[in-house]
C-alpha cells in the first residue's frame, strides 16, 4: 500500500503565551517558539505507520512549510516514516488553505501513484480544516473527515468510520482517496532511540516551485482568494455575562444555551 | 566550542519528556507512598532505549552516549527525581560490565539488563563507610572455582529490584586488595536486606544486600583480582557522578517551573508577585543555578563522549548541581510562602529529593578533596 | 438543469438536513443572513439538498424568514456524499451568482463548504465566530487563529461567492415569523457513478465516561455548596450532562468530595469544553486549574465572587433555586431527541 502523510509543523503550543503580535505588519512574530508535529498529523502517521505493518507497502510524508522545518520532519522520519517530501520556495509564503490545498495536490501528482492519502482533521494553528477536503476536491478523490477507524479490506476497498455529530457513519469506500483523522483514531508510538537513529538515515527531498507543474494561479499571499483583514488579540478580560432575570428565567437561559451548544 | 545541542540531541530531548510526563505521574503517588520503584515501567524503558543508552548496539544497547544519557536523565527527573536516581544506578551497572567485562561476561549480562528484564547495581559501600572505599571489609576468598563472599553492603539503590550485582569485595590488603565481582541474586548466600526508609527520592529502592558464604563463580569475577579500587573509582567519575548531577538537574527543571508558574499565577497586594523584586531575585538564582549546573554536567557528557579523563570535571559537577538544587528548592518554597511546606504542594518534595542527592552517590567532601588536590597541583 | 423560477436571493444559506432532521446552525446562520442581507437590500435563500421535495422542511425553512427555499433533489441524495452534493451546488451557484454562500461548521458543512470553494476556486473562512458585511457589501469573517488567543478578519475580495462555516451556537436561532417566501424545486441529474461511497451504517451513542482531565463536560462544586446532602445537585446535574464532578478543597476536606475529584493548583488540571463552577468562589488556586474551557459557567449567590470577572456566564442566585430546574430542562432536552431517534428510519 502506497500512503502519503501530510505533515504540518506548528508552533508548539507550551510556548504560545510567548507569542508577540507585530502591531505594524499584523502578523504573528513567531520568532524563538519551537515546532512540533501537529498533534493530529502525528495521529495520521501513526495510522498509516499500522496499516503498513498489516498490509506492507511504504509511507511517504509532506510538508509544505520553510527550510526551518526539517528538525519536524526527521521527527516523522524517526517514527517510521520511509521518505520526507519537503515543498519549500518563498513563493508559497503565505498560502490560504485553498492555495496550500492546490500546491500540494500538485505535488501529490508528482508522486502517483499512491492508494491512501492521510492528513490530521485540523491544525493547531490557523484550524481550518479545510485542506484534506480541498486536497481531495484537487485530485477528484472522494474524501472522509473526522476519521476514528480505518480498515483495509480487499481490492483496494476501505471500511472506515467517520465521527458525526452525537456519533457515527461506517462507510464503505474505495481507493485512491483522502482521509482526514480525528484524535480518537490511534496513540501515536513513542519513538525509540534506536528509531532516532534509523530515521537520520532517511532522505528528505525538497521540491520547489520549478519542481511543480503548478499551471493555476493559486500560490502563495498573492495567490490566495482569502485575504486577512484585521488580526487582533482579544482582550484578556473575558465578556461575561451575568444573566438577568428571576432565578426561573436564568435558569431557562441557561438550559436552553446548553441545549443549542450540544450538552443536551 | 559549539554550546548547541545537535538535531539528535533536541529530538532525544522532547522524545523523552513526553514518554516521561506520559508514563511517570500515574505512578508517583505509590511512589511516594510505599518507596517502591515501577517495575512495571521497566520493560517499556528498555523498549525505548532507556536502560541501554551507553550499551553498544551489538549487546542490545543503541550505544548514543553519556550526554544522550544525561538527557534522558534530567528529562526524567523533571518529573520525578527518583526514577533517574534509580536509572543512573542501573546505568552504573552497565558501564562497569562493558567496560571492564570480557566478551562471555558481555553478551550475558549486558543484553537483559538493556531490556529491562531486571535492573542493574554496583554496591561499593560497606557499612564501614562509602567515603572509606580502602575501608571496604566485605570478604571474597578463593575456594576452588568459586569466590566465598561474606559481609553486607548498604545505602545500595535498586537493591530490591535487581537480579545482577556489581559488588566490590576484599581479595587482599589494602587499596590494592580490592575486586570486583558480578553477583547473581540467585547465587545461594546472596540475597537483599533492610529496605531503608528514605525522606526523598522515595521511588528509587534502597537498601541492603548481604552475603553469607555466598559462592561467586570464578567466570564472575569483573576485570583482574586487585583492580577493584580502580574499577569503583572509574565507575563513580564516568557513571555516577554525572548520572547524580543529572538527577540533581531533573530536580533544578521542576523547581524553576514550579517557583515561576507560581510567582506568575499568586497574587498580593492586587498583582502577580512576580513584580515584587525580591521574588524576582529568588527566580533569578534559581535560573542561574540551573544553567550552571547544565553547562557543568553537559560538560562531563562531552568529555566522556570524546573520551577525555574527567574526574575533577566530574566531581565538580555532581558538587555543585546537588548543592545547587537543595538550595533552588529551598528557594522554590519560600516563593510559595505558607503553600511550600504544604505536603500537597510538590515543592516540598523537590527539597526533599535534594537533599537525598547530597550525599548519595558520592558526598560533597570528597568531591572537595577531588578539586583542592587538582587545583592546587595547578601553579607552583 | 431545470430552474423553475427566477433565483433572487443574494445569499445562500446551506441549510443542512441528515436523515429528515435539519441542523439547528443552518436556522442560526439563517437568522444572521437576514440580519446582513436587509440593510443590503438583499434576499436571502435556504439551499436544501435531499432526496425528495421535503415539504415539511421546506415549510419549517420559511417559517424562519428564508425568502427561498431552494430544494435540490434526487432519489441517490438518500445519504450524504461529498462529491455529488459538491457538484450539485457548484452548479446552482454557477447559475444564479449568489455574493454570499454560509454553511454550518458541522461534519457535513466543513466538508462540503471545502470541496465546493475548490470547485468555485474561491476564499472560505472555516469556523466563524463572527461575520460582518462591509461597506462594500464584502463577507467579513471573525476566525480564531492559535487556538483561541488571537483573532482575525478575513474576507476574499476577488472571488465570488462569499463563503464561510460557522459554528454551532455563535448565532442565536431566529424567531418564527409569517411565511412570505417561496418554494424553488430544483431538478438535478445525478449518475450512481456519482455517489463514490456508501454509508452501511449509522449510529448515535451515548457519551463515553473519561478520566476527569480528559472529561469535556465537568461540574465543580465548592464551600457554597454547604452540605454534604446538598452534594447531591451536583452529582446529579454532572450525571444528567454525561460529565464529570470536579470539586475545590473545602468539598473534599469535608468529605462531600472524594480528592481525586478535586481540581486546582494542588489537585488536577482539567480541559473542559464546558464547566459549570457551583458554589465555588474563583479563588486563584482552583481557577488555575482549568485550562481553556470554551463554556465557563459560575452559579454563586455573592455577586463580588471573584468567579464572576473570570467566567462566560454568570448566574448570581442561590443554587437550591437553579440546579433542580435545570435537571429538569435538560431531561426534557434529551426526551425530546430520544423520541425523535427512534423514529428516525435508518
Amino acid at each position: 500500500m502506497q500512503i502519503i502523510v501530510c505533515l504540518k509543523p506548528v508552533p508548539d503550543p507550551k510556548h504560545w503565551h510567548r507569542l508577540g503580535l507585530d502591531p505594524q505588519t499584523k502578523t504573528l512574530i513567531r520568532e524563538g517558539i519551537p515546532n512540533i508535529i501537529n498533534p493530529l498529523d502525528r495521529k495520521a502517521l501513526e495510522a498509516a505507520l499500522r496499516l503498513r505493518e498489516k498490509e506492507g507497502g511504504e509511507v511517504v510524508t509532506l510538508s509544505m512549510a520553510p527550510s526551518s522545518a526539517m528538525p519536524v520532519l526527521r521527527e516523522g522520519l524517526a517514527m517510521g516514516a520511509d521518505l520526507s517530501i519537503l515543498l519549500s520556495d518563498l513563493a508559497f509564503a503565505g498560502s490560504d488553505a485553498l492555495a496550500t490545498s492546490y500546491i500540494m495536490a500538485t505535488a501529490i501528482k508528482k508522486m502517483a501513484p499512491y492508494d491512501l492519502i492521510l492528513c490530521g482533521n485540523q491544525t493547531l494553528d490557523g484550524s481550518t480544516s479545510l485542506v484534506s477536503a480541498q486536497i481531495a476536491e484537487f485530485l477528484d478523490l472522494p474524501n472522509l473527515m473526522h476519521v476514528s477507524a480505518i480498515e483495509a479490506q480487499k481490492s483496494r476497498v476501505f471500511h472506515v468510520r467517520s465521527q458525526i455529530e452525537h456519533g457515527y457513519m461506517l462507510v464503505e469506500i474505495k481507493a485512491p482517496l483522502v482521509l482526514s483523522v480525528a484524535k480518537e483514531i490511534n496513540e501515536p508510538r513513542y519513538i525509540t532511540l534506536m528509531n532516532i537513529l534509523e530515521g537520520e538515515k532517511k532522505e528528505i527531498r525538497v521540491w520547489s516551485s520549478k519542481d511543480l507543474s503548478l499551471s493555476e494561479p493559486w500560490v502563495g499571499l498573492k495567490g490566495s482568494p482569502s485575504q486577512m483583514a484585521d488580526l487582533f488579540i482579544p482582550e484578556a478580560k473575558k465578556k461575561v455575562e451575568i444573566l438577568q432575570g428571576d432565578p426561573s428565567e436564568m435558569t431557562k437561559t441557561l438550559a436552553d444555551r446548553l441545549h443549542r451548544m450540544g450538552y443536551c | 566550542m559549539d554550546f548547541k545541542l545537535s538535531e539528535r540531541e533536541e529530538l532525544l530531548r522532547k522524545t523523552m519528556r513526553e514518554f516521561a510526563e506520559k508514563e511517570i505521574p500515574p505512578r508517583m503517588e505509590a511512589m511516594e507512598e510505599t518507596g517502591e520503584f515501577p517495575v512495571d515501567l521497566l520493560k517499556k524503558m528498555g523498549d525505548v532505549g532507556i536502560l541501554g543508552v551507553i550499551t553498544p548496539q551489538e549487546y542490545g544497547g543503541t550505544g548514543m552516549g553519556n550526554l544522550a544519557r544525561i538527557i534522558i536523565l534530567e528529562e526524567m527527573g523533571r518529573v520525578c527525581p527518583a526514577i533517574p536516581m534509580a536509572l543512573q544506578v542501573h546505568h552504573m551497572a552497565t558501564h562497569a560490565l562493558n567496560k571492564f567485562g570480557n566478551e562471555e561476561q558481555k553478551k550475558k549480562y549486558l543484553p537483559p539488563l538493556a531490556k529491562g528484564a531486571t535492573m542493574g547495581v554496583v554496591a561499593v559501600t560497606d557499612p564501614s563507610g562509602g567515603s572509606d572505599v580502602a575501608g571496604i571489609k566485605t570478604s571474597a576468598k578463593l575456594e576452588g572455582d568459586n569466590y566465598i563472599l561474606n559481609g553486607r553492603k548498604c545505602f545500595i539503590t535498586n537493591s530490591h529490584v535487581s537480579d545482577y550485582w556489581v559488588v566490590i569485595a576484599r581479595t587482599g590488603e589494602g587499596g590494592r586488595g580490592l575486586s570486583a565481582f558480578i553477583v547473581e541474586k540467585s547465587f545461594p548466600g546472596a540475597k537483599p536486606g533492610r529496605k531503608e526508609n528514605k525522606v526523598g527520592l522515595r521511588g528509587a529502592n534502597t537498601g541492603e544486600l548481604v552475603f553469607q558464604n555466598c559462592p561467586v563463580p570464578k567466570a564472575n569475577l569483573l576485570g583482574h583480582e586487585g583492580e577493584g579500587m580502580n574499577i569503583a573509582l572509574q565507575n563513580i567519575v564516568e557513571a555516577g557522578r554525572p548520572g547524580m548531577a543529572s538527577v540533581a538537574l531533573g530536580i533544578l527543571n521542576a523547581v524553576l517551573e514550579q517557583a515561576v508558574k507560581f510567582a506568575n499565577e499568586r497574587s498580593l497586594y492586587g498583582k502577580p508577585i512576580n513584580t515584587l523584586q525580591a521574588i524576582q531575585w529568588h527566580i533569578a538564582e534559581i535560573y542561574a543555578d540551573l544553567e550552571i549546573s547544565r553547562l557543568l554536567v553537559y560538560r562531563v557528557g562531552w568529555m566522556r563522549d570524546n573520551n577525555i579523563r574527567s574526574d575533577t570535571e566530574s566531581a565538580l559537577a555532581k558538587q555543585f548541581a546537588c548543592e545547587a538544587a537543595a538550595r533552588s528548592a529551598r528557594k522554590a518554597i519560600e516563593i510559595h510562602g505558607s503553600y511550600g511546606i504544604m505536603k500537597e504542594y510538590p515543592v516540598q518534595r523537590l527539597l526533599r529529593d535534594a537533599l537525598v542527592t547530597i550525599p548519595a552517590g558520592g558526598t560533597g567532601e570528597i568531591a572537595k578533596l577531588v578539586m583542592a588536590r587538582h587545583a592546587l597541583g595547578m601553579f607552583k | 438543469m431545470a430552474v423553475n423560477k427566477t433565483v433572487q436571493s443574494k445569499i445562500w444559506v446551506f441549510t443542512e438536513q441528515r436523515q429528515g432532521e435539519l441542523a439547528e446552525v443552518g436556522l442560526e446562520l439563517l437568522g444572521k443572513a437576514l440580519e446582513l442581507a436587509h440593510p443590503a437590500g438583499w434576499k436571502v435563500a435556504s439551499v436544501l439538498v435531499s432526496h425528495s421535495l421535503e415539504n415539511g422542511l421546506c415549510e419549517q425553512l420559511l417559517s424562519f424568514g428564508a425568502d427561498e427555499v431552494l430544494v435540490a433533489h434526487h432519489p441517490l441524495l438518500s445519504s450524504y456524499c461529498s462529491q455529488p452534493y459538491a457538484k450539485i451546488l457548484e452548479n446552482l451557484i454557477r447559475e444564479h451568482n449568489p455574493e454570499v454562500f454560509l454553511l454550518g461548521a458541522t461534519a457535513m458543512g466543513s466538508d462540503l463548504g471545502a470541496r465546493l470553494a475548490v470547485r468555485l476556486r474561491t476564499g472560505l473562512s472555516a469556523h466563524c465566530i463572527g461575520l460582518e458585511l462591509s461597506p462594500e457589501k464584502k463577507l467579513l469573517a471573525v476566525v480564531p487563529g492559535w487556538g483561541g488567543n488571537v483573532l482575525a478578519r478575513i474576507y476574499s475580495p476577488h472571488t465570488q461567492p462569499q463563503m464561510a462555516t460557522v459554528m454551532p451556537g455563535v448565532f442565536d436561532m431566529p424567531q418564527e415569523k409569517k411565511t412570505t417566501g417561496r418554494i424553488v424545486a430544483v431538478e438535478v441529474n445525478l449518475k450512481p457513478e456519482d455517489v463514490t461511497y456508501r454509508i452501511l451504517e449509522t449510529k448515535r451513542e451515548a457519551i463515553q465516561e473519561h478520566a476527569l482531565e480528559r472529561a469535556e463536560v465537568i461540574i465543580a462544586g465548592g464551600w457554597g455548596i454547604g452540605s454534604k446532602e446538598d452534594w447531591q445537585a451536583v452529582e446529579n446535574l454532572a450525571e444528567v450532562l454525561h460529565g464529570m464532578v470536579g470539586a475545590t478543597r473545602p468539598p473534599v476536606d469535608e468529605g462531600w468530595a472524594k480528592e481525586n475529584q478535586m481540581i486546582g493548583q494542588s489537585g488536577r488540571t482539567v480541559h473542559p469544553k464546558l464547566y459549570i463552577g457551583i458554589g465555588i468562589s474563583g479563588e486563584m488556586h482552583h481557577m488555575v486549574g482549568i485550562k481553556g474551557a470554551e463554556m465557563m459557567v459560575a452559579i454563586n449567590q455573592d455577586p463580588q465572587a471573584p468567579i464572576f470577572a473570570q467566567c462566560d456566564l454568570g448566574l448570581v442566585a442561590d443554587f437550591k433555586e437553579i440546579v433542580p430546574q435545570l435537571i429538569g430542562s435538560i431531561q426534557n432536552y434529551h426526551k425530546t431527541k430520544q423520541k425523535d431517534d427512534s423514529d428516525l428510519s435508518h
